[in-house]
């Protein structure tokens, strides 16, 4: 059979056309991409590798531009690649910490889980794991890790990705939200706590303003009688007096909860503690939003000390307490309950905080424990509570977990470890009666008059005492060689404070300094925490007792 | 009646290219431009990866990328380049 001349000529003028475009395309650089006939492979032209080097480039760029640092580790931790913001994170030029070892760079030594994780283990897990680098000028970096097994073509691990976050600047918001949170609690409780004050306080002006004006009656001779009988005295002053002191030691009381509450946070003091106390605390705190929506039931089962610090937990238990409290309607008070309980369970000590109110619904109790979940009204709660107190619960060690049922009411359950310490402070047991022993020569320095008034009345009877408003007063009378048995200081005293009074006279006159004892009101510098316990010095906290005042004194002095 | 677009293609076109590289990428916008353009044209267009098909582009007598094959109408006719000069395109293929 012959083919057709015209027939093949067309085809073979079309090859050539194409050959002849295929060669243009190729010199104007429009071709990407061939084929190898002889092994059916395709081959990628220079237009195309340019394209994939800047696709590289543009991985590149991103990796250095991220706000996260990111290393490249071999099998033994060695240090293979490292971006600009993991080196700026240390203080290093990225290439001063090529060949280091990265778990040379934790600080502490990494646990055994943190190193499976670098190392690509098939133990490890995948998870985000906080740990803590050291800088290159030895301070310490915290941060979040998270390694990825870099594999090769069959599937052999040849090193981790690992990419590392500064959580630093995140920790130090996460404890100033833990203080906003703490001064929000105080600030809705203020008003209640001042009601609280000002009922005692109330009844303490009334009673002294009716002694005042039954003893002024007697002085001028216009009273009921001009010799007061000892009966007429026991009703009309003695007992008055009484009722004023009584309702004095309750705003003592008032006084030392908020003590408890607004201890400085970053003194961080863990000690062993007693839930009940501190639990009875946020009590009589949160009492004013509690008393118009509910009765309190506490079952105060055996509970030991546990180690905790208390102003946290106080604002744990507080917390809980408003959150049971605004999960009732107001004005129902006798239908409504919230029980508090404590006791051991399982070598663990338990307290629960329980309501009678509506219950969380089961699609959003999983969320109650979440930063900025809430289901208050704007403006009522920040949401933030409930995610802090589980925060402040885990690193004490325990658990804070909630069960409810609607319309049933829900309870919030605290299960902390017992302390292991038992060196618990014993509760300063009041003083016994001791009798006067000698008659001391005691110098008093507060920036109050009325205190000063107070302490001269309290000892005048058994000592000589000299009062004086300001420190360098006192030290002025000690240099000039005046001698006193005791020296009772007020330690925050404006200008010079008792701390500078004691430097002062321990350079002029140390014995006197030896002499002193610190009046302390409670809100504590830093300063002036040191100063109290290194070396340990003597200290009465305010409001004090006289009883007690003198029997510090006599001791003292004899 | 007019064909409607929906109908059979009277134009059946096959774009070889090479995965996301630059000219395939423009030869693929502009294969779809003329296209959409000439809506009356009836085109049906495909495209293939050289890099996943190779032996169908050697089949198709296809041996760089980007070339578009204009399969039917007879006869089979293959254009090869980025497809940037449109005119030239719809005069290859046979000015539809």
């Amino acid at each position: 059979m012959r083919s057709d001349p015209a027939q093949n000529n067309r085809g073979l003028a079309q090859r050539l056309a194409e050959a002849e475009a295929t060669i243009k395309a190729l010199l104007s650089g429009q071709i990407d991409a061939m084929v190898d006939a002889e092994s059916e492979t395709p081959v990628l032209l220079f237009q195309a590798q340019h394209a994939l080097r800047q696709s590289e480039e543009q991985y590149r760029q991103i990796v250095e531009a991220t706000s996260d640092g990111i290393v490249k580790l071999d099998l033994g931790g060695g240090i293979e690649f490292v971006n600009p913001r993991f080196g700026e994170m240390l203080g290093w030029p990225p290439d001063g910490l090529l060949g280091t070892n990265l778990l040379d760079l934790l600080r502490p030594a990494p646990s055994v889980t943190l190193r499976d994780a670098l190392l690509g283990r098939p133990s490890a897990a995948n998870d985000e794991i906080e740990a803590t680098l050291c800088h290159q000028d030895g301070r310490e970096v915290a941060v979040n890790l998270t390694a990825v097994v870099l594999a090769d073509g069959a599937g052999a691990p040849i090193g981790t990705l690992v990419v590392v976050r500064d959580v630093t600047q995140q920790k130090k918001l996460q404890a100033q939200l833990m203080v906003s949170d703490r001064m929000a609690s105080m600030g809705t409780l203020a008003a209640g706590v001042a009601h609280e004050i000002n009922n005692p306080l109330a009844a303490v002006i009334a009673n002294l303003d009716y002694v005042a004006s039954n003893v002024e009656g007697v002085v001028t001779g216009h009273g009921v009688m001009e010799i007061p009988s000892a009966a007429w005295l026991a009703e009309e002053v003695k007992g008055p007096l009484d009722d004023a002191r009584l309702a004095a030691d309750r705003v003592r009381h008032i006084v030392k909860d908020l003590k408890i509450f607004s201890r400085s946070p970053d003194a961080e003091v863990h000690g062993p503690s007693d839930v009940r106390a501190v639990m009875e605390s946020a009590l009589r705190m949160a009492w004013n939003e509690i008393r118009h929506r509910a009765r309190v039931v506490k079952v105060y089962g055996q509970t030991p000390l546990v180690d905790a610090n208390e102003a946290r937990l106080g604002q744990v238990f507080l917390n809980l307490l408003v959150n049971a409290a605004q999960a009732l309607p107001e004005g129902q008070a006798e239908r409504n309950e919230i029980r508090v309980s404590t006791g051991l369970e399982a070598g663990r000590v338990v307290i629960e905080v329980s309501d009678t109110g509506m219950g969380i619904a089961p699609e959003i109790i999983g969320r109650v424990f979440e930063a900025f979940f809430t289901t208050k009204a704007v403006g009522s709660g920040t949401g933030l509570g409930l995610a802090i107190c589980q925060r402040i619960v885990t690193e004490m060690g325990g658990q804070l977990t909630v069960t409810s049922q609607l319309a049933q009411g829900t309870c919030f359950r605290v299960a902390l470890p017992v302390a292991t310490r038992e060196d618990a402070e014993v509760a300063a047991a009041p003083f016994a009666e001791v009798s006067a022993s000698r008659r001391g020569k005691i110098l008093v320095v507060d920036d109050e008059e009325i205190v000063l008034r107070a302490v001269k009345r309290s000892l005048a009877r058994e000592h000589d005492v000299e009062v004086v408003l300001a420190g360098a007063r006192a030290l002025a009378l000690c240099a000039s060689g005046r001698k006193f048995d005791l020296i009772l200081c007020d330690l925050m005293m404006p200008v010079m404070t008792g701390m500078d009074l004691y430097r002062e006279l321990s350079k002029l006159v140390p014995q006197q300094a030896g002499r002193m004892i610190f009046l302390t009101g409670g809100a504590f510098t830093p300063d002036g925490r040191t100063f109290l316990s290194e070396p340990p010095k003597e200290n009465i906290e305010k409001p004090f007792d006289s009883a007690n005042l003198r029997a510090i004194v006599r001791r003292y002095l004899g | 009646m007019r064909e409607r677009s929906t109908s059979l293609p009277r134009c059946v076109l096959r774009l070889y290219v090479a995965g996301n590289s630059p000219n395939s990428v423009r030869a693929i916008a502009n294969a779809t431009a003329i296209c959409a353009g000439n809506p009356d044209a009836g085109y049906r267009l495909e495209i293939v990866d050289l890099l996943k098909f190779p032996k169908r582009a050697l089949a198709d007598g296809v041996i760089v990328t980007p070339t578009l094959v204009k399969l039917r109408p007879l006869p089979v006719q293959r254009i090869v380049g980025n497809l940037s000069d449109t005119a030239e395109v719809l005069l290859a293929l046979g000015d539809q």
